[in-house]
């Protein structure tokens, strides 16, 4: 055990003091932008793409090029997976994000040294009967009590009002109070074909955590989809797109005759929401021009869409 | 064998399956309504007279025969309300507050003109009156508009506290009560309290219709309660614990039709002068006897009010076959405007069992013939797709029970969208909040320079207003309109011939 860690450790200081070198290499070139503005330096690609693989099989690959979890969570911290389970259905159906992905990503926080994982979402449905339906049925509570999730509902009790002085239209709202008190939001949406909004990937899927969505939609749904980034970006976005819903979005068919999935056993890590929601979007066989909150966060530089400018990964299993 | 102890331990049992049935939630709800409900008098009768069953027509003969034997123990070993007005009489006495019980004079004129009436206005498909004054339906509402709220914010109290243990449970959603409703329950729950604070089983024997007809059959019941004249002393001690206030000591004498069975009066006696025995012997009071005219009145008033059943025209004026928004939505499975609001007897536990709490009640949303009788409120909730409980949950048929796949195709209503509020439509922008709710594919969006435009297909629709509870707007740019009659819808099949899931084989990505 203690060997390990001690690997472990050394592996990390090695892998510090390189990125260092590389950041440094970087400032003195003038390429600043290459640099993420947070204070951990590092020379992490914008984006990786992995796929091919088993849910878990890929976020492990993925999460190994992005450089380790310990880049995102460190000992002790408080962790909100944010996953999409916004209908009560079955994984299969791909309109809530894969159990297995859930599970893998709360297994490896812990193995980061993280103190809590809670897991959570403010279902479509709005009625506690059908968020414990949900939470069931898509299999994310028992995937997440697998793996020592903490399972907790998006109550009303639990939210609290926030500003968002830069927005264009939603200046502020109601924000859940477990975003607001953890130290690390991991954002994990499923891509998924959106009726309404074209797509439903990581931008969208953070309408989960708010309280009023009736805001969003009577105000100008693409705009607000937008303005709530400036508030509060993730730290790291990881798209699920193994199976993925291409027709009848965001709740998948009534009939399952109807049901159109592909199976594109992909998955996209980034730190970037608006370049993670471009690259889905081309994974989905989309423009990314033409999905209007993608523009808008692209406008509002809480994002890069242009997959070009990006230093991007990808790796096939 | 003690009759009081095992009046007591039955009654206990039973009234604390009526909270849970009440109170539990779905799932006990329809375990505990097929076993407690057909043995309730008004339910049953219900539903023999709307959709006849054989366990139902033999639960009532039961209890009509057991009466017809044993007097009125359905009073002290079925009935809801009864026992809720024991406990607050036994509370009372236990406090100390409570006055003996003394004899009363019967209110013939008041309980019999209340019983016809009632069984002259369930005739024509009148419902209020048996809906205010069943006494399995108030103690119902007091449990659902009363209790069930007070439980809920209780839960949701402990939860809110738990989360600081790191203990998540999913709260509860308080259910939208309507004032007025909540203002009957309370008022019928005051009234009671003070009734049976002060004289024990007063409502009994004047107001429930159901007490009174039973009282008609067990002044003629085999086993009856009797006072052995020639050695009473007139110690009182009966009269003081008869909760009825039927024991007249001076003539030694016990009303049958006012006696509720509760047989307090048998461990009173100290030389055990009462007894219960078959009653084939005794001297029949022959003196004139308004009660007997009562009788007469009621039976005339019933057999009038079952030939009005069977020609019932009024029913008939509700039938209006079009989509309304005029007239409430009754739940799906009560078949139409007209079966639903002459069945249904507002016992609320359709109410207390709807996990959504779209049902909700009403007061004079069925106009003065169906008072309280509940509606499908999509202000406040919507009809869950996946779900089907009110109807087996409902005990007089009111509302049927309907099989998961029929009742996904089951139109309570139609959808209507109001293009002139929609915001697609007025601001030239996104929003779908109807149409991602919508479960049936009704909803259907047209893409036009990357906006996209809601569009209505009513074959499908259910009416669940799902969309209606999630449309952003105020007013409300989609909206359920009723259907007084329900229809079939049709079930969604995607039009075009869909590609069979394909699996990524290339090693290639799209940027």
């Amino acid at each position: 055990m203690t060997e390990v860690q001690k690997t472990d450790r050394r592996e990390f200081l090695k892998k510090g003091l390189s990125l260092g070198l590389v950041a440094g290499g970087a400032v003195i070139l003038g390429k600043t932008d290459f640099l993420s503005a947070k204070e951990t330096v590092t020379a992490m690609p914008d984006l990786v793409a992995v796929k091919n693989g088993e849910p878990d099989a890929l976020f492990k690959k993925a999460i190994e090029l992005m450089g380790g979890m310990r880049q995102f969570v460190k000992k002790g911290q408080t962790v909100v997976v944010k996953p999409n389970i916004g209908f009560p259905r079955k994984p299969e159906i791909g309109a809530t994000t894969n159990p297995l992905l859930v599970k893998t990503i709360i297994e490896h926080c812990y193995k980061a040294g993280a103190k809590k994982v809670y897991v959570f979402d403010n279902v479509v449905s709005p009625t506690s009967s059908n968020a414990r339906n949900c939470y069931k049925i898509s299999g994310i509570e028992d995937a997440a009590n697998a793996a020592g999730g903490i399972v907790a509902p998006a109550d009303d009790f639990g939210y609290k009002e926030v500003k968002i002085p830069a927005a264009r239209i939603l200046t502020k709202t109601d924000i859940h109070e477990l975003i607001l008190n953890s130290d690390v939001f991991i954002n994990v949406p499923v891509l998924k074909h959106h009726r309404s909004a074209h797509l439903s990937i990581a931008m969208k899927n953070l309408m989960g955590i708010v309280n009023n969505r009736k805001e969003y939609h009577l105000r100008g749904l693409d705009q607000c989809i937008a303005d709530f980034c400036l508030y509060r970006k993730p730290d790291l976005n990881i798209v699920d797109a193994y199976r993925v819903l291409m027709s009848h979005g965001p709740s998948g068919p009534s009939d399952e005759s109807s049901l159109q999935v592909e199976l594109k056993k992909t998955l996209l890590l980034s730190r970037d929401i608006v370049a993670v929601d471009a690259a889905a979007t081309k994974i989905f066989g989309k423009d990314p021009e033409d999905i209007e909150y993608i523009k808008f966060g692209h406008e509002q530089k809480i994002g890069n869409m242009n997959l070009k400018e990006l230093k991007i990964v990808t790796y096939a299993m | 064998m003690n009759l009081v102890k095992i009046r007591i331990a039955i009654s206990l049992l039973v009234f604390t399956l009526f909270l849970l049935l009440f109170l539990g939630g779905g799932k006990i709800s329809v375990f505990l309504s097929p076993i407690l409900l057909p043995l309730q008098f008004v339910p049953a009768l219900m539903r023999i007279l709307t959709q006849p069953e054989i366990l139902f027509i033999i639960s009532l003969t039961t209890i009509l025969i057991i009466s017809l034997i044993f007097g009125r123990v359905y009073c002290s070993f079925l009935c809801p309300l009864g026992m809720l007005q024991d406990i607050i009489s036994a509370l009372s006495r236990k406090s100390g507050l409570l006055r003996p019980y003394t004899f009363r004079k019967p209110h013939n004129l008041l309980r019999y003109s209340i019983l016809g009436l009632t069984i002259a206005t369930l005739g024509i498909g009148f419902l209020s009156l048996v809906n205010l004054l069943d006494p399995y339906s108030i103690t119902g509402r007091i449990i659902t508009e009363l209790g069930q709220p007070l439980l809920t914010w209780i839960y949701n109290a402990s939860a809110n506290l738990l989360k600081y243990l790191n203990v998540y449970l999913f709260p509860k959603e308080t259910p939208y009560l309507p004032l007025w409703a909540l203002s009957v329950a309370f008022c019928f729950l005051i009234l009671i309290l003070i009734m049976s604070h002060r004289t024990g089983r007063l409502y009994c024997n004047t107001l429930c219709p159901v007490g009174s007809f039973l009282g008609l059959l067990s002044r003629i019941s085999i086993f009856q309660l009797s006072i052995d004249q020639n050695k009473c002393r007139e110690c009182v001690r009966c009269e003081i614990v008869c909760k009825a206030g039927c024991i007249d000591p001076q003539k030694k004498n016990i009303d049958q039709s006012r006696c509720v069975n509760c047989f307090n009066c048998l461990e009173a006696c100290p030389q055990s002068l009462i007894i219960y025995s078959p009653s084939f012997n005794k001297i029949k009071n022959d003196e004139w006897s308004p009660a007997r005219r009562g009788f007469l009145i009621a039976a005339f008033a019933a057999s009038g009010s079952f030939f009005l059943a069977f020609n019932s025209g009024t029913a008939g004026l509700r039938k209006i076959a079009h989509a309304n928004d005029r007239l409430p939505i009754t739940p799906p499975g009560s078949v139409s405007f007209a079966h639903f609001t002459c069945a249904c007897i507002a016992c609320n536990l359709c109410v207390s069992a709807c996990p959504t709490n779209v049902i909700t009640p009403s007061f004079l949303e069925y106009g003065i013939t169906g008072l309280m009788q509940p509606l499908m409120n999509y202000q406040k909730s919507f009809c869950d797709y996946e779900c089907n409980i009110c109807g087996k949950v409902c005990p007089t048929g009111a509302i049927l029970p309907l099989p998961l796949e029929e009742k996904k195709l089951t139109q309570i209503g139609e959808v209507k969208l109001i293009k002139e509020k929609c915001i697609v439509y007025v601001d030239k922008q996104n929003c779908g909040a109807c149409g991602e709710v919508c479960p049936t594919h009704t909803i259907n969006f047209t893409n036009k320079s990357n906006v996209l435009y809601p569009e209505t297909d009513t074959r499908y629709c259910i009416g669940c207003g799902a969309c209606e509870k999630a449309c952003p707007t105020s007013p409300k740019s989609i909206v359920v309109r009723s259907n007084s009659i329900h229809k079939k819808a049709v079930q969604y099949i995607a039009a075009a011939k869909l590609p069979q899931p394909k699996k990524e084989t290339s090693n290639d990505f799209p940027f």
